[in-house]
């Protein structure tokens, strides 16, 4: 079932076209990743999902309604740095935005409290959150975002900001609530996204690069490649551009005693580069035959 | 309605624990009973100040009880008025500029509804400081000059009121696009601008919003006043700066 469907979405600041003619539809319990370089567009994507930004041109339309229509209500929304009131507790925060979703008072304490121990903060929901460490704030930041149960969950960045503690706590809870609902989440982060998503859009300078499912993506795009490194100072250095040669090396990249080569035959290659090694004692640290990785992916739609 | 409520108890907890629901009072009340004291005792000040020439003190006459509390609610045209815009500068810029109005935004409420409920519990925090300030200015002034009708300044109070109210929502308008001490700065400089308006040509402006202050003071020293065109012009202004800041927020809420 579709749940969301963008077409031609676009917004430009004067001449600047922040996101440019983007078009992606999201089935419903899909948790699909924004990715991008910083200034790719993505939390101007977000908030014009949000309904934050109005967009320049292009259509959003919600669970089958008309374009334009509010659903707000179905949304769960966190933004990159999420700015609490500092002098409330972080249950009466939770409350108030169960009250704004439309939750009766009596039902708003029960989800509240509920979603609170979700997300870990039971004990501390009575302190102001004005006390709260990053990766309570974002979790806090969570809690208010899920705690009228919404069919979409908008998350701009939530974990980029936090230490890896609370890196860690973050994704363990996305992991779980993407069970239970559909997931945009952004990253500039390719391993966040790899970690708990099965769908990503690449976006890159306002427009989409790639987007589809991880599995499909990384069968498309992985080539054949072999990682070596040696250790630097040493003749290996000149080795590696010695290997750079070899008929059965496609492309190469070495850089300070590392180097990526794709090739035709990995078997083929393999054997010849140890064999080589070996002959000329070449003091390895590190070899690796293998597929190319989505990161290669990114470096390649980003750096172009 | 229920949004409107959990929205208004919100900025009154606010209110609360950042103790301007405290403060604003205190500082209405003390400037409430300065002026009935110090005119009481004036000359005894002068009196303990010393080098007093001798007989200038005769032709000293103790004002009226009416004057005097006129005087006394005269106090908040200035200082009050400043205190409160500066409590309201930031209601809106401050919530944009922290980002928690993209919270607040997010969820399916108008924003004539947020903007009404701060205009509301700023009303309230205004009422409670007033009303406590212009009680205990009658209180003193009761006890040092002599009686006063209460009708009349329940009515004197409620005239300064919408004046001080109109520069509050004008600081709540400004505030709706503008950094906070930009609001205040432009909301006080209408509120003057309006004032300096009317005493220069009192008989073209005695329908502003500015006119209120004097027919204030009248209320108290005549008994009644020709209250309709400021007390009008005063509630349109006051639904135009709701209305504009509802329209602004709905397409400012992004932090800068």
């Amino acid at each position: 079932m579709t749940l969301l469907e963008v077409t031609g979405l676009s917004k430009s600041y004067g001449k600047q076209r922040s996101v440019d003619n983007i078009s992606f539809v999201i089935e419903a319990g899909q948790c699909v990743a924004l990715l991008g370089p910083n200034g790719a567009g993505k939390t101007t994507t977000l908030r014009m999902l949000a309904g934050l930004l109005p967009p320049s041109a292009g259509q959003i339309s919600f669970n089958g309604s008309l374009p334009g229509t509010d659903y707000r209500k179905e949304l769960g929304y966190l933004p990159q740095s999420p700015a609490m009131y500092r002098w409330m507790s972080g249950l009466e925060y939770v409350v108030f935005a169960a009250k704004l979703s439309g939750i009766p008072s009596r039902e708003a304490a029960k989800v509240s409290a509920a979603a609170l121990e979700r997300v870990g903060l039971a004990a501390a929901g009575r302190r102001r959150i004005g006390g709260y460490s990053g990766g309570m704030k974002q979790r806090l930041g969570l809690a208010q975002a899920l705690v009228h149960r919404p069919k979409l969950l908008l998350l701009d960045e939530p974990v980029s900001a936090l230490d890896p503690i609370g890196r860690r706590e973050v994704m363990e809870l996305l992991r779980e609530i993407r069970g239970e609902t559909t997931v945009i989440f952004s990253t500039h982060v390719l391993h966040d996204a790899e970690e708990i998503c099965d769908n990503v859009i690449l976006m890159n300078q306002g427009t989409i690069a790639v987007q589809g499912e991880l599995s499909e993506l990384r069968q498309q795009y992985s080539l054949p490649v072999i990682r070596l490194s040696v250790e630097t100072g040493s003749a290996a250095a000149g080795w590696l551009e010695s290997l750079a040669l070899k008929p059965f090396i496609q492309a190469s990249q070495i850089s300070g005693g590392k180097a990526v080569f794709n090739v035709a035959d990995v078997a083929l290659a393999r054997r010849a580069i140890l064999q080589e090694a070996v002959g000329l004692n070449i003091p390895l640290l590190h070899f690796e035959a293998g597929s190319s990785t989505l990161e290669d992916l990114f470096m390649k739609v980003v750096g172009s | 309605m229920r949004k409107f409520w959990t929205l208004y108890s919100k900025e009154m907890l606010e209110s609360l624990r950042s103790y301007r629901l405290v403060w604003i009072p205190v500082v209405f009340i003390i400037l409430g009973i300065m002026q009935p004291l110090t005119t009481y005792y004036l000359p005894d000040i002068l009196k303990a100040s010393g080098d007093m020439p001798p007989g200038m003190l005769e032709g000293y006459e103790m004002p009226g009880a009416a004057a005097v509390m006129a005087q006394a609610l005269g106090q908040y045209g200035t200082i009050g008025m400043l205190v409160l815009a500066l409590a309201a500068m930031n209601s809106l810029a401050g919530e944009r500029s922290s980002g928690s109005a993209e919270l607040l935004m997010v969820k399916p409420i108008a924003p004539a509804v947020i903007i009404f409920a701060k205009w509301a519990a700023h009303l309230t925090v205004l009422f409670i400081a007033l009303g406590l300030g212009a009680a205990a200015a009658g209180y003193y002034t009761v006890q040092l000059m002599g009686s006063l009708s209460v009708s009349d300044c329940l009515a004197a109070a409620g005239l300064y009121s919408l004046w001080l109210l109109s520069a509050v929502s004008l600081t709540l308008l400004f505030s709706a696009f503008m950094r906070g001490p930009a609001a205040a700065f432009l909301a006080l400089l209408s509120a003057a601008g309006m004032s300096l308006l009317y005493s220069l040509l009192p008989s073209d402006f005695d329908w502003l919003p500015a006119a209120l202050p004097d027919l204030s003071a009248g209320q108290l020293t005549e008994g009644s006043v020709a209250w309709f065109g400021p007390v009008l012009s005063a509630v349109l202004l006051i639904l135009a700066c709701i209305a504009g800041a509802s329209m602004l927020m709905g397409r400012n809420k992004l932090p800068d």
